[in-house]
């Protein structure tokens, strides 16, 4: 098993400037020591709606009391910014922020061993085109993960992909952790999963409620 | 006028939630996870109204889930409508003091 980086096509090229955006890396950076609260907050404000700052502390008013109100109105602040978007760019904005988001998280326990948008090849198997938006590469402790705004995202193909990884990986005597990472509640993922085959194996789900774990230990349970 | 309970704003989320619904349906690909997310949710705001719906709560939390539910109103495009049926009661859970 070997990390490739992906290939530069027109896609790559294109989505590579929304990741590296200014405001992606400020969103993540927020997110990243945010509460579920304030995770929350940001799923509802880049969900698109009213731009009146004074409508979310409404909606969240637990947010803007005490000593987290803050760092609370500096994500309503990004958010916004990150809703003002087109729908198009909004889309990948999105994207891009929960990508960056994962890293940040991993790096916490892995420092060092976090890569972005990279293949991973196994002997006499055809390559993925579809490349994992965040690695940990660690020699016989490796991890996968495809990241999603929303659990409308997760598919049966995203699903099969991290699942053939695991297994190629386990054929080769290594070991892969694969997960997807979904800025959705579990409840909503569940109901996405349940239509869905089973997994032959362990595919980890990291949802709003679980980010932090991220930092923690690798995602391996898949909800029941 | 009585004061608002847990049961009173659960089924305005509830009302806000079916009203979502119907847009979201118009994305006929998704009409099956439009349905399993009307079912999961409903589910967990009733379990909310059953345990404490007879609660109070304060006019900070009654305005939060109303705001909330206005903020849904105005959506037409039936692929925001499917992020925030998910998002609504998530939101409204947590204003609540629940857990999504």
């Amino acid at each position: 098993m070997r990390f490739q980086d992906a290939a530069r096509d027109a896609r790559a090229v294109v989505y590579a400037g929304v990741q590296a955006d200014p405001l992606v890396a400020q969103a993540a950076e927020l997110l990243a020591g945010a509460s579920l609260g304030g995770r929350t907050l940001a799923r509802a404000v880049m969900n698109g709606g009213s731009a009146d700052p004074d409508a979310w502390r409404t909606m969240f008013p637990s947010l803007f009391e005490g000593p987290a109100a803050g760092a609370s109105g500096a994500i309503l602040a990004v958010a916004l910014r990150v809703a003002a978007l087109g729908d198009d760019v909004r889309s990948q904005v999105r994207g891009a922020i929960v990508e960056a988001l994962t890293e940040r998280l991993l790096a916490r326990r892995a420092p060092g061993a976090i890569r972005r948008e990279r293949r991973i090849l196994f002997d006499g198997v055809t390559a993925e085109i579809h490349p994992y938006d965040v690695t940990v590469e660690r020699p016989g402790a490796a991890e996968a993960y495809d990241c999603k705004w929303g659990a409308r995202g997760i598919g049966p193909e995203v699903l099969l992909q991290l699942d053939v990884a695991r297994g190629n990986a386990i054929a080769e005597g290594e070991r892969l952790t694969v997960a997807l990472v979904v800025f959705d509640a579990r409840r909503s993922c569940a109901a996405r999963l349940a239509r869905l085959s089973r997994p032959s194996g362990p595919v980890g789900l990291v949802t709003l409620e679980s980010l932090d774990r991220l930092a923690g230990a690798p995602a391996v349970a898949r909800p029941g | 006028m009585a004061a608002l309970t847990v049961r009173d704003l659960v089924e305005r989320v509830l009302a806000g939630h079916a009203a979502l619904a119907a847009v979201g349906e118009g994305v006929a690909d998704e009409w099956q996870y439009v349905a399993d997310l009307g079912a999961v949710w409903s589910a967990r705001l009733r379990d909310v109204a059953a345990t404490r719906g007879t609660e109070s709560v304060s006019s900070t939390t009654a305005a939060a889930v109303h705001r909330l539910v206005a903020e849904t109103q105005a959506i037409d495009d039936p692929h925001r409508a499917i992020d925030w049926l998910s998002t609504l009661p998530a939101a409204a859970l947590l204003a609540l003091g629940e857990a999504p």
